[in-house]
């Protein structure tokens, strides 16, 4: 479980996150919706301890992870898979050697293993005969289903993803989120999804938190949103994408 | 108004100074980490080993032509003002002292910086810009042992070689100047270059390498783990990490010399 408590967060005179807390539970996909730069991306990192927070706490399975050194944290952040949203693939890698990255860097598995591995990944995400690209060969999609496959390759018991459809064509965008729904039939994985687009959040959620100005307005699950009198969730009922 | 600027001034030097000594100590802490990552070397072989073709065999052409052109234009100079004092035997002696302890070791620093500093940076800096440096982070690795250490150790040891090729092709390029150019007997040259060179001479050329290595290496990595702002941002931490990377080994350049040859 991911828990944040009472988080602020501040960029020089920029105030990004008053005092919010959040949880996200085990096998739940939890959407965080939001307008473009409220600090959703910011909320993935702080769960990662990629960045540290002004004040409050972050927990991961009940560890305070807020000041644990760098060193500590990789441990913690091997429970955890991200999807970056302009997916950081590494690009002087191949499609296989970006899957595998994790899988020989860390846990040292046979090469054998590896590439059965690898090779499951390349199936689920309908990858074959890409394996010995370069990420600047592929499409946006495939690049996007290329980091959900590194996200997921290790087995970690949760997976973040930023903005996985942002910038996606329809078909590439639906492809995407059958792809996030079947995590958690396949392989019982939790998930927090950011976005401003609420037709994903209605697509695969089960649970969602709406960000706007710095603090969470809502938090609930997916099907309450229709209930929320706020007039912002109701403004974006209507307009289905956040543009402001 | 006047008062109103004088504050305003004021303001924008205390940020100045203190986005630079910041700057300063994340730069520290960023050497300290790469040397400590040092015993992971075994871990990152491989990339140990790519860093080393990148600045070692890569770099070979650059070092030629520089070594090769500097000794050449010192023969020549060198030579003109030594037969106005009758002294043309002198040639070897001044040139090997100049190639040997200063300009080559100084212009392979500073073609090195441009090279190897130049790619760091922009290597670097693009995969800052692109979230690549979060996203090892994020995977459980860091990137400083993946990255940074690899290029230092490849600088620390490939700088010697490449300092050694570089005052080997200099001297030859001097030598064939003066036979041709000066018509000096190649005899007469290299009779007062060999026995006439001390092991400080050897000491000052040597030394400079890692502390080239060090310096290129280290300050072109820390400008593009620092990259923002898009592709113009990577742009001018490459440039950046050249220009002070550049400055740097030519103040670390005098200091070497002043230092070993106060001592020797």
């Amino acid at each position: 479980m991911i828990e944040l408590k009472n988080v602020c967060l501040s960029y020089g005179d920029k105030v990004i996150l008053k005092n919010i807390s959040l949880k996200v539970q085990d096998n739940t996909i939890k959407a965080i919706l939001g307008p473009s730069g409220v600090g959703k991306s910011t909320i993935l990192k702080l769960m990662l301890g990629l960045i540290k927070p002004d004040c409050g706490s972050v927990f991961i399975d009940g560890r305070d992870i807020t000041h644990l050194k760098e060193s500590e944290l990789y441990e913690i952040r091997r429970k955890m898979g991200m999807v970056f949203q302009g997916n950081a693939l590494f690009d002087s890698l191949t499609i296989s050697q970006n899957i595998g990255f994790f899988l020989r860097e860390n846990l040292k598995l046979p090469e054998k293993e590896v590439n059965r591995m690898v090779g499951e990944q390349i199936r689920f995400a309908g990858l074959e005969g890409y394996e010995d690209l370069l990420p600047e060969s592929l499409s946006g999609g495939m690049r996007k289903r290329v980091a959900i496959g590194r996200a997921m390759v290790f087995n970690p018991r949760m997976i973040l993803f930023d903005e996985p459809t942002a910038g996606l064509d329809p078909v590439s965008s639906k492809k995407i989120l059958t792809l996030i729904s079947s995590l958690r039939h396949n392989s019982n994985l939790g998930a927090v999804i950011v976005t401003h687009i609420i037709d994903d959040v209605f697509n695969v959620a089960d649970c969602v938190a709406v960000l706007y100005q710095g603090e969470i307005i809502f938090d609930d699950v997916t099907e309450k949103l229709h209930d929320s009198r706020h007039p912002f969730i109701r403004s974006i009922l209507s307009d289905k994408i956040l543009e402001l | 108004m006047p008062l109103t600027i004088l504050r305003n001034l004021y303001r924008q030097i205390v940020f100045d100074l203190k986005e630079f000594l910041l700057n300063i100590q994340e730069f520290f802490f960023f050497s300290v980490r790469a040397f400590v990552t040092f015993p992971k070397v075994r871990t990152y072989w491989r990339d140990v080993l790519d860093q080393m073709t990148i600045c070692g065999t890569d770099s070979i052409p650059i070092v030629l032509v520089s070594s090769i052109s500097i000794g050449a234009l010192l023969a020549i100079e060198v030579g003109n003002l030594l037969e106005d004092f009758g002294a043309k035997t002198m040639l070897g002696r001044s040139t090997s002292i100049s190639v040997l302890r200063e300009l080559g070791p100084l212009l392979m620093g500073l073609m090195l910086s441009a090279r190897f500093g130049s790619r760091n940076g922009a290597e670097l800096g693009a995969m800052k810009i692109s979230e690549q440096i979060d996203a090892l982070r994020a995977f459980g690795t860091d990137p400083v042992a993946k990255l940074v250490m690899p290029r230092l150790v490849a600088a620390l040891v490939m700088f010697f070689p490449l300092t050694a090729l570089s005052d080997y092709a200099g001297l030859h390029s001097a030598a064939y100047l003066a036979e041709h150019y000066h018509k000096l007997d190649p005899g007469i040259f290299w009779n007062s270059v060999y026995p006439r060179l001390l092991p400080k001479d050897f000491v000052v050329g040597f030394l400079k390498a890692p502390v080239f290595a060090i310096i290129i290496t280290l300050v072109s990595s820390f400008n593009g783990f620092s990259a923002r702002g898009g592709t113009a941002g990577v742009g001018r931490s490459t440039i950046k990490g050249i220009v002070v990377s550049s400055g740097l080994v030519l103040v670390a350049n005098f200091y070497v010399s002043k230092i070993v040859l106060e001592n020797m």
